[in-house]
């Protein structure tokens, strides 16, 4: 559904992204690894429309979405999250929520509706006892979930998450990719930046390896995995014999 | 609904204080009230519910004055050359609003400053002289419809503001006000948004303008665009509650209450306690006027439980 080709984005003399394609199809979960720095919020931001392209085309369903910006993008159905949390800290968790679900792929009818709807999405991520706070009082753990229900308030098919498991323990991150691998099964396809390798292997179904800007692998998290270049660029150099 | 009907009494009682009485001192003392209530909520319009400040209101307000003095002086119906003070503070709006609010930062706050010291000081250049009433004009003068006028103001702007704080416009602006990355990234076009709020804004700020206008004998036209007016705007809708419908409201009947009462007795002190004032509402109850008196409100009665998280398993 999504396909990009030929991306490039510097900053100053810094080459963020150089040269990446890769494409993802409709209901998979796909994995953007890679060291810190390597590029992978830079492309999240660039698929978003957070960030302009230098160079190369980003198209959604065969249409070319590399010019428009970041809330067109959502309204043809792109969703996102922050590696950095970021709430609506004044307003209620529910407007949070409710005010994504006014706006997005397809608009609720009215502010009642948006705001039940956006209700609904805080039960199913477990924040329902929260509605009335006002995100800002939210801890970080809470706050990342605030953000994959704003996300999925707006109706996305292309869900991106940017680290969605950092700083959550162990109980909660399986609890999210719990959740994650159901919202896939109702049709939203996912692409996630995570570093936690057991969750990638166990939740993608394929992954792309950034280092330095570039991609350096492609396939199965099992294959890429255990590459050579893949190892090298997270342990360093095999020492000589 | 108790809201509406409170208000909708408020404004009944308004409209009857003419007819009550004629003593001028009771109405020009609420003509400015509304006035200040008028221009206060129309610069929160857009500063209050969608965090871009305009630090040049004054621009805009100028504008309408200016516009509808001359064409009313000239022989024109009173509601025409109000029409065009409003169409050319929209104008200017728009003008200033399309290439800056593209931008994030001080932008917006700059270019809004610059043009009303720009306009200020064309005006004291061509328009020096000052604009005052002919002998005809002063005989035909009556406080009743100025009054009439400054308060359709009021209650256009504030029902504006309800209906900002009630939509899916107003959540929107909210959005922007929060986070402007966010609100984009939620399908929020955000330039259309705050170019809609600063036209709503800056043509409620001139028609304050015209209705100052048709209420002074005379006045410099450079005066109307005095960063007072932009000042007092944003000190006023502080002290009464940013971002909230009935804060600039509140806060102008305090502010021209105290600044009345100090004006009589310290002549210019009144500033300097504004400029105290303000700066402990920001520090104290950011909410202002309004925050403070929920705050009261729940203190007298029962609390609210706060929500609790559940416990962790």
């Amino acid at each position: 559904m999504l396909a990009v080709a030929g991306l490039c984005k510097a900053f100053g003399g810094v080459r963020a992204v150089w040269d990446v394609s890769f494409a993802v199809a409709p209901g998979e979960i796909l994995g953007l690894i890679g060291p810190n720095g390597s590029g992978k919020t830079t492309v999240f931001n660039l698929v978003a429309g957070a960030l302009a392209a230098d160079a190369g085309t980003i198209t959604l369903d065969g249409r070319s979405i590399t010019r428009l910006t970041p809330d067109r993008r959502n309204a043809l159905g792109i969703a996102r999250t922050y590696q950095h949390v970021r709430c609506l800290p004044h307003l209620s968790t529910t407007d949070n929520v409710a005010v994504a679900g006014l706006y997005g792929a397809r608009p609720a009818a009215s502010t009642g509706a948006a705001r039940r709807a956006a209700r609904a999405l805080l039960e199913r991520v477990g924040l329902g006892w929260a509605g009335g706070v006002p995100a800002g009082r939210l801890t970080v753990a809470e706050r990342k979930r605030l953000e994959v229900a704003r996300a999925l308030a707006t109706h996305p098919r292309l869900l991106l998450l940017d680290e969605p498991l950092a700083g959550l323990n162990p109980a909660e991150a399986a609890a999210a990719l719990d959740l994650f691998a159901r919202i896939r099964d109702e049709g939203t396809t996912l692409m996630i930046v995570e570093h936690n390798v057991g969750a990638v292997r166990s939740i993608c179904g394929r992954v792309v390896v950034l280092n330095s800007g570039e991609k350096i692998a492609e396939g199965a998290p099992e294959a890429v995995l255990a590459d050579a270049r893949v190892m090298e660029v997270y342990l360093g150099e095999r020492a000589p014999a | 609904m108790r809201g509406a009907a409170a208000a909708a009494l408020a404004l009944g009682l308004l409209a009857a204080v003419p007819v009550l009485t004629g003593r001028s001192a009771v109405l020009n003392w609420l003509f400015l009230v509304l006035l200040h209530a008028g221009i206060a909520q129309s610069w929160n319009l857009l500063a209050g519910f969608g965090g871009q400040v305009n630090l040049g209101h004054a621009a805009f307000f100028g504008l309408g004055a200016v516009v509808a003095r001359i064409l009313w002086l000239d022989g024109a119906a009173v509601p025409w050359a109000l029409f065009a003070g409003v169409a050319a503070a929209g104008a200017a709006g728009l003008l200033i609003g399309a290439p800056s609010l593209r931008l994030r930062g001080a932008y917006f706050a700059i270019g809004t400053l610059a043009l009303a010291e720009i306009l200020r000081i064309t005006f004291a250049n061509a328009m020096p002289e000052v604009s005052a009433l002919s002998a005809a004009q002063l005989g035909d003068y009556a406080l009743a419809p100025r009054y009439y006028l400054a308060l359709l103001l009021a209650a256009g702007t504030t029902t504006v503001a309800w209906g900002f704080s009630a939509s899916r416009f107003g959540l929107g602006l909210a959005a922007i006000r929060e986070d402007e990355d966010v609100a984009a990234a939620i399908g929020i076009p955000t330039f259309r948004q705050k170019l809609l709020a600063l036209l709503a804004s800056t043509v409620f700020a001139g028609l304050a303008g015209g209705v100052f206008a048709y209420y002074h004998l005379s006045f410099y036209p450079s005066f109307a665009f005095s960063p007072i007016w932009t000042f007092d705007a944003l000190i006023i809708t502080f002290l009464g509650g940013v971002g909230t419908v009935w804060g600039p409201v509140v806060g102008a009947a305090f502010f021209i209450l105290v600044r009345e009462a100090l004006a009589l007795r310290l002549a210019e002190l009144h500033l300097l306690i504004f400029g105290v004032l303000f700066v402990l509402v920001v520090v104290a109850f950011p909410g202002g006027l309004m925050q403070a008196g929920a705050a009261l409100g729940r203190r007298l009665g029962a609390p609210a439980r706060p929500a609790q998280r559940p416990q962790q398993g």
